[in-house]
């Protein structure tokens, strides 16, 4: 759950539409019309990057006349398909996938399950990357890619399919970086051996 | 113990990511003090730097010859007068005593390539955190437009990526870091985040995180545990895409005591058994040392953002997650996005740490964690910085929990009343000394003894024959 307190504006008179603003939005928020951006205030997560990203300083952040609180509860959804996309991803339910807004797994798959069908779809779901936008994004991508979902990268590398998990590593990575403490680490995040690489079987 | 007059901090850039420059603590508390590093480890040996704008041309004097006498053994073959050459740089080497060594060492890096090769398509790209602005700033700031005739770029996490095959699977680089034939590493050591990266490989570290897309940082730190996470940068520094672009490292070498050299060669991987050596015996002791405050109230008091700010050469964020011996490769998990479900460690909390009171620092990167205003209080001076953490959209909740207070000594009172100590330590970009107040002053140099014996005798060993390094 996130409470987004700001939402994005701008001055359209001197826009040069060279559109930097909607490739680096987190969450679909913002939408190219006559080369101008039009700002969704419903999906906008307030995370401020367009404002920094905008090469002519004509963006800045509001105040919303009231809070908006995004968040998905894995009760909306049925918990067992929860539970298994979890497990096929090899995320733990209760992990902060999102250190900036606390967002678990849990979360996040419940956002799946419910239907965001791309990244965007989950960050305007739950409020993902509304911080940093930085750490959250392989787990919530593995989330998507064991729900089958399409992992060709959008234009203008808005995201790229990176999914990598420490389950993945074959025998082979294994034994060129022997000290890197696979094994162990691998015994102290999965205790139960509930985890392996992510299999292209669709839940 | 004898008193010492308080040293007021290393000068440091002003940014549109933080506030207008505030007088220091140093400045406005009377009762603080400056305690020489030697004076808890008498062995740290001296810097070649003191980080103060009155011997600024004298330290980077000293920076430029130890940069020569480095790179004067390198071998620079694979730099052909045809090439163009891009030195990567990072964003914390200008955290680093006000950033001016590690500019200067960049700087003398490009001269002496140019001299040795005749290589002069030679571009410098800042590697940045965050903010898109961030770049800018440190070019105009360290004059690196002059230096590098215009030859200058920042990249930073959401630029367009290149995939690289790896080891592992494909990564993503960022493009503009490797857009000429060759590239230079130039780095700097400064230990940081010593909880995640465990000083484990860490001289690798920039090549998953300051020179990867966002996605490539993420799975170094959320889908791998702290330890295993090291074989990321080292899958992407032996990928065949950065062999063929690589000419050799130079990094500036700290201890908390400061810059105390320059380390250049091809071989990165002895460069990093080098400064690991050297880290477990000086930053591990400044650590343990750190683990020895049971009730304190810290002041942030610099450029950058507020957990990245050194004290005693160290960053609050060591004393945040100072729960355990980081350094011990047997402990599991000491900070990490990935967690043990059956012991999970809520590393944003120090009970330790009773306090934080913010006299200046930046806003913009996720930090504090969104749980530190929730379990530790913190008092932010000055209407002017509150409304500028307010407005900070990766920290939207801290100003409901935050208290605005008036000035830096009611901030300072009120933390440790509530939080019920009499200690005082300063983050303010110090290396060489910690400024703090008297009663924490005198509690460290009671424990150091302590301390070194410790580390010396116990964990240092142990440390190293983890490393391989005994
Ligand atoms: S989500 Fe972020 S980038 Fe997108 S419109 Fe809102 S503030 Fe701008
Ligand atoms: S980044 Fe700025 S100038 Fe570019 S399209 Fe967006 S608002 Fe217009």
């Amino acid at each position: 759950m996130a409470t987004i307190k700001l939402v994005a504006d701008y001055n359209a008179d001197p826009c040069t539409g060279c559109k930097l603003c909607d490739i680096v939005c987190p969450s679909g928020a913002i939408k190219m019309e006559a080369r101008k951006p039009v700002i969704d205030e419903a999906l906008c997560i307030g995370c401020g990057r367009c404002v920094d990203r905008c090469p002519e300083d004509i963006m800045w952040m509001i105040q919303r006349s009231e809070p908006l609180v995004t968040t998905v509860h894995p009760d909306e959804v049925d918990q067992e398909a929860v539970t298994a996309l979890l497990e096929k991803a090899g995320i733990e339910a209760a992990m902060s996938v999102c250190v900036c807004t606390l967002t678990p797994g849990s979360e996040i798959a419940a956002s799946i399950i419910k239907g965001a069908k791309n990244l965007e779809e989950v960050c305007a779901a739950t409020g993902m990357r509304s911080g940093c936008g930085i750490y959250c994004v392989a787990p919530a991508l593995r989330l998507l890619e064991a729900a089958g979902c399409d992992m060709t990268p959008p234009g203008q590398h808005r995201w790229y399919p990176s999914t990598l998990s420490l389950y993945d590593l074959s025998d082979e990575v294994c034994a060129k970086y022997p000290d890197a403490y696979i094994e162990e680490d691998r015994a102290v995040f999965d205790p139960e051996h509930k985890y392996g690489p992510l299999s292209k079987e669709i839940l | 113990m004898n008193a010492h007059t308080a040293i007021k901090p290393p000068a440091f850039m002003h940014s549109d990511y933080g506030p207008a420059l505030q007088p220091h603590v140093s400045e406005t508390i009377e009762s603080m003090v400056s305690v020489p590093l030697t004076e808890f480890f008498p062995n740290f040996a001296p810097a070649i730097t003191s980080g103060y704008p009155e011997t600024l041309e004298a330290d980077l004097e000293r920076v430029r010859a130890e940069t020569r006498k480095s790179l004067a053994l390198v071998d620079m073959s694979s730099i052909a007068a045809t090439d163009s050459v891009n030195i990567l740089a990072s964003e914390h080497g200008f955290g680093l005593m006000g950033g001016w060594p590690y500019a200067e060492m960049i700087k003398t890096i490009r001269e002496v390539v140019i001299e040795r090769t005749g290589c002069t398509k030679i571009h410098l790209r800042l590697a940045i955190y965050r903010g898109f602005k961030e770049a800018e700033e440190v070019a105009e700031h360290f004059g690196f437009n002059e230096a590098f005739e215009g030859r200058v770029k920042g990249l930073g996490p959401f630029d367009q990526g290149v995939e690289v095959e790896t080891v592992v699977g494909p990564m993503y680089l960022i493009k503009r870091a490797f857009d000429a034939t060759k590239f230079i590493h130039a780095y700097y050591d400064d230990p940081r985040e010593m909880y995640f990266n465990r000083l484990l490989y860490k001289s690798f570290k920039s090549f998953c995180m300051s020179y990867a897309r966002y996605e490539t940082r993420s799975v170094y730190h959320s889908m791998f545990g702290n330890r295993s996470g090291s074989v990321i940068p080292r899958a992407l520094f032996d990928s065949d895409f950065i062999q063929q672009r690589y000419t050799f490292s130079s990094v500036l070498c700290t201890t908390p005591m400061g810059v105390i050299g320059v380390d250049a060669t091809t071989d990165l991987y002895a460069i990093d058994r080098r400064i690991t050596k050297s880290h477990l015996e000086t930053y591990g002791r400044m650590q343990r040392l750190f683990a020895e405050i049971k009730d304190c109230v810290a002041i942030w008091d610099g450029g950058r953002w507020g957990y990245y700010l050194h004290g005693g050469g160290l960053i609050f964020g060591t004393l945040l997650t100072n729960h355990s011996d980081a350094f011990d490769l047997d402990q599991p998990v000491v900070a990490g996005f990935m967690q043990s479900p059956t012991a999970p460690v809520n590393f944003s909390r120090n009970k330790n740490l009773r306090g934080v009171v913010v006299n200046q620092a930046w806003v913009g990167a996720g930090i504090p964690y969104v749980t530190m205003p929730f379990t530790t209080p913190m008092y932010i001076v000055g209407e002017e910085q509150a409304q500028m953490w307010r407005e900070d959209p990766t920290n939207p909740l801290l100003m409901d929990r935050a208290t605005v207070v008036d000035s830096l000594h009611q901030g300072v009172a009120m933390a440790c009343e509530k939080g019920q100590t009499d200690k005082l330590i300063v983050f303010d970009g110090s290396y060489g000394h910690l400024t703090c107040n008297q009663a924490l002053a005198d509690l460290l140099k009671a424990r150091a003894p302590a301390v070194d014996k410790m580390v010396g005798e116990e964990l240092l060993p142990k440390w190293l024959a983890q490393r391989g390094l005994s």
